[in-house]
């Protein structure tokens, strides 16, 4: 049972680490278009012809 | 999926190919045929660039593009988005190196493959340093160098590609609504991290595991303490500002927010739970707080998507008229025209306005007559014949002849941006629905405060001690979780089972709204009808002729009209499968009268010499006959729009009143109220005659429920009491709306009217629930018999019930 005051100090951590990372992603825009990416990633050609698109 | 189309229809846009006129060219090693050179010359740039994976993944063909886009100029026509005026107000600036930033609305997107091809193609211009595109919102969010490219350029390549594009000045109100999007979502994100991580540690008191000694369970106390701060500050901090305002404004307003009672609540137990820690004994209640917060910011934040997804009146007014215009600088000298932003026009200057585009702004007509498309803005259905000296109307559609007009008024002094102040009015004076949900939490509250109050009065008088115990028990015995969660819980499933009907709903009431409506005011022409005609028979008068003939050759000579009854009867003419034909001679279009081709003519009945049909509530007609008389007559109808049978008789079952009202002529009007079945009706309404006839109709006592699609009904729209707009509208329309049909049936309508009386009876059902579950908890509570982890689980459980009772809703 000791090992609960290591433990819990140890998932008020963890709950920080999330709320940061929550943070950001909001603040990235991560989540203002939930449908868009999962579309993207079908849609995607694996082999790009052209040069330019190497840029981004 | 393309390469399956028959070979006579176009590997771009799927219409027929003329034998005439048909284009061929090698694409990735199989020839493909194209029915213009616009077409071609998109599929060349789509394969050009490697991405014709486009035509394997999209769900619906593409339209056919204008002619001019098979060559590689910038038009005229969108030239003027350089000039600094515009490029001020739609750009901004970007980056360090000079870059600019630009927002456009995309239109003619059907599905992912369409946006993923924008995004593709842009990204390929030289100049161009990040596209970012939102499916949801499409949006397009662009970065250039206005070195090497410009604002012009990036419209044009996506009209090059088969879509169209049209900047969007960035107001600050979307910034403002982007920010607190986000803001209501960290809060979200914060209440429910920090309510899994309480529950987790108040999971002892829940298996009510008395194993665990007293150090252990400060420890897990005050760690769920330590968590429960960040809610109640963070996520929770706008419910206390908003109690507070409205606990201050309260002389003035009379009326206590639902907020009051949520801050009272959550406030009590918090202060509760930490006095209990402190001394050691009693409940936490920190795993209902944070649960309670994180419930009631979800609620809000899919009403406020839903709210954001509606458009302001100055938004949608910007997307009805153009933003560029043909000026007629040195007329009458010369016809020579610029192009220009329309906010450059001013009063007294002559505009020239091609067939096909939207009239910029009012004035009247000087030279060429010709006929335009009212229908959006006064519900008339057929075109206007206009004569020099006629009124014309910023909005209308020109569909004849290259006209000549004269302003009188441009921007805010115009007809359709009078309706728009007038639709921002009418929203103000929109009478507000006290929700039923209020109405019983007000009562509750009140009811709740005062037993408190009381029962720990009597207490300090049998045994002081106590007193503060049972007053905390009781409120947080009864705490209003299941109360506040019975509303939400129950109208979130009711609004996702109505979007999958084809209802959006963006004001909240609606469905409260359709249970009180009493009566229903439609709009005749695009709401009760499909407003646009329908070929409905064919009489041929000489037998020589087949039906296909007499359909194909009338089709041939409409072609490249833009009249109704023209695309009417090209619309047959594919539906029928009838080739179109070359005609020998070059078809020329008399005004009022028809279009001649050689031998060949179609038009009116008086002009060709035939007999005119008598048919009543008919749309139009028109008649064939070459140099040895009459071939063949045809007849349109306006047709009824799909499920209006459905929607009539739902709205009958419930003894709804239903009324038409239209701008259309009275005469075409009553035959339709007739025909469907519609007792009350009226014609010939002005915008303001709808709205004074609404106003009238709530003046008696009356609910209305309003369906519309045109500018001239968003007054409507925004004084009905419930009101929706036909999705395919008028921009101006939806703003108006309560709700958006973006089926293009009538019949989800008389679904979701079963579906609100659901919703209802299971609202009903959840506060009564809740209530009941109070009455026999308050009571115990008040004794002070409360076992703290049998409240916790009762609350926990009565939560539950309440949220999968809305869950039946899902399946409607």
């Amino acid at each position: 049972m000791e090992s609960l005051f290591l433990l819990i100090p140890i998932s008020l951590l963890l709950i920080g680490l999330l709320a940061w990372i929550f943070f950001w992603s909001v603040k990235a825009g991560q989540f203002d278009d939930l449908e868009g990416p999962g579309e993207a990633i079908l849609m995607d050609d694996d082999t790009p012809k052209s040069k330019n698109v190497g840029d981004h | 999926m393309s390469s399956s189309k028959p070979s006579n229809s176009c590997y771009h846009c799927g219409s027929f190919i003329l034998p005439s006129d048909s284009f061929e060219a090698e694409l990735g090693g199989i020839n493909r045929t194209f029915c213009c050179a616009g077409c071609m010359a998109i599929a060349q740039t789509i394969h050009g660039e490697g991405l014709e994976v486009f035509y394997a993944r999209r769900a619906q063909s593409s339209d056919k593009p204008a002619a001019y886009l098979a060559s590689n100029e910038i038009p005229d026509s969108l030239a003027p988005y350089d000039d600094p005026s515009l490029l001020g107000r739609y750009t901004r600036p970007s980056g360090e190196e000079g870059n600019l930033e630009t927002t456009l609305r995309l239109e003619k997107i059907r599905c992912a493959a369409c946006v993923w091809l924008c995004e593709q193609h842009l990204r390929r211009i030289p100049g161009v340093k990040d596209v970012q595109i939102n499916y949801v919102s499409q949006k397009l969010k662009a970065e250039f160098s206005p070195q090497q490219t410009s604002l012009a350029r990036l419209l044009f390549e996506v009209e090059r590609i088969g879509y169209e594009a049209w900047p969007f000045e960035p107001s600050l109100s979307i910034e403002k609504s982007k920010k607190e999007r986000r803001q209501l979502l960290t809060r979200l994100g914060v209440a429910l991290l920090g309510m899994m991580q309480v529950m987790m540690y108040a999971w002892p008191t829940y298996v009510g595991d008395s194993d665990i000694t007293a150090e252990y369970d400060l420890l897990l106390g005050w760690t769920s303490w330590a968590l429960t701060v960040p809610v109640m500050v963070y996520s929770a901090g706008p419910i206390f500002q908003a109690a507070w305002r409205s606990v201050a404004s309260f002389r003035q307003t009379h009326m206590l927010g639902m907020d009051v009672p949520i801050a009272l609540a959550l406030a009590l137990a918090f202060s509760a739970g930490t006095v209990n820690l402190a001394t050691g004994s009693g409940q936490g209640y920190f795993d209902s707080i944070t649960m309670f917060i994180a419930f009631i910011l979800a609620a809000r934040y899919v009403e406020l998507l839903a709210r954001q997804d509606a458009q302001g009146g100055a938004e949608a007014l910007a997307k009805q008229l153009p933003a560029t215009c043909e000026r007629v600088p040195n007329y009458p000298a010369s016809q020579q025209v610029e192009i220009v932003p329309v906010t450059n026009c001013n009063p007294g200057e002559v505009l020239r306005v091609p067939p096909g585009d939207v009239v910029p702004a009012d004035g009247i007509l000087i030279e060429c007559e010709s006929a335009l498309d009212e229908s959006l803005l006064t519900g008339e259905s057929k075109p206007i014949d206009k004569k020099i000296g006629d009124r014309v109307y910023a909005g209308t559609h020109n569909i004849l002849n290259p006209m000549l007009m004269r302003i009188d008024a441009v921007g805010q002094s115009t007809r359709i941006a009078g309706i728009a102040s007038l639709l921002d009015q009418a929203l103000q004076a929109k009478p507000l629905m006290v929700s039923l949900a209020e109405k019983w939490a007000g009562y509750f509250v009140g009811f709740l405060l005062i037993v408190a109050f009381l029962s720990s009065a009597i207490w300090s008088y049998l045994d002081p001690s106590r007193a503060w115990t049972v007053l905390v028990s009781v409120l947080v015995a009864s705490c209003p979780c299941a109360l506040s969660l019975a509303v939400p819980t129950a109208m979130a499933a009711a609004q996702g089972a109505v979007t999958k009907l084809g209802l959006l709903i963006v004001r909240g009431h609606v469905l409260e709204g359709l249970v009180k409506a009493t009566d229903l005011v439609l709009d005749k022409t695009g709401t009760l009808t499909m407003g646009q005609p329908e070929l409905k028979e064919v009489f041929i008068a000489r037998s020589e002729f087949s039906r296909t003939d007499v359909i194909s050759l009338a089709a041939s000579m409409e072609l490249g009209q833009k009249h109704p009854l023209a695309l009417s009867l090209l619309r047959s003419a594919e539906a029928e499968n009838c080739l179109l034909k070359t005609l020998p001679e070059a078809v020329s279009n008399q005004l009022g009268k028809g279009l001649s081709s050689g031998i060949y003519r179609l038009g009116s009945a008086a002009w060709v010499g035939a007999q005119q049909i008598a048919q009543e509530g008919q749309y139009g007609q028109v008649h064939l006959a070459d140099d040895k008389g009459l071939i063949a007559s045809f007849l349109f109808l306006d047709t009824p729009r799909a499920g209006l049978e459905k929607l009539l008789a739902a709205a009958k079952s419930r003894k709804i009143a239903v009324h038409l009202v239209s701008g259309d002529d009275p005469a075409t009007v009553s035959w339709w109220a007739n025909h469907v079945g519609i007792d009350q009706f009226k014609g010939a309404c002005s915008p303001e005659d709808k709205y004074h006839y609404i106003e009238q109709l709530q003046k008696e006592g009356h609910f209305v429920w309003a369906i519309g699609d045109g500018i001239n009904d968003a007054p409507l729209l925004a004084r009905a009491d419930v009101s929706i707009a036909v999705g395919a509208g008028a921009p101006l329309a939806t703003a108006g709306a309560d709700a958006i049909l973006t089926a293009s049936s009538l019949a989800p309508l008389a679904k979701s009217l079963l579906l609100a009386d659901k919703t209802q009876m299971i609202i009903k059902e959840n506060l009564i629930w809740a209530l009941v579950y109070n009455l026999m908890a308050i009571p115990v509570a008040m004794m002070g018999w409360v076992n703290p982890w049998v409240a916790g689980i009762g609350m926990s459980l009565s939560s539950l019930a309440v949220t999968l009772n809305a869950w039946r809703l899902r399946k409607a």
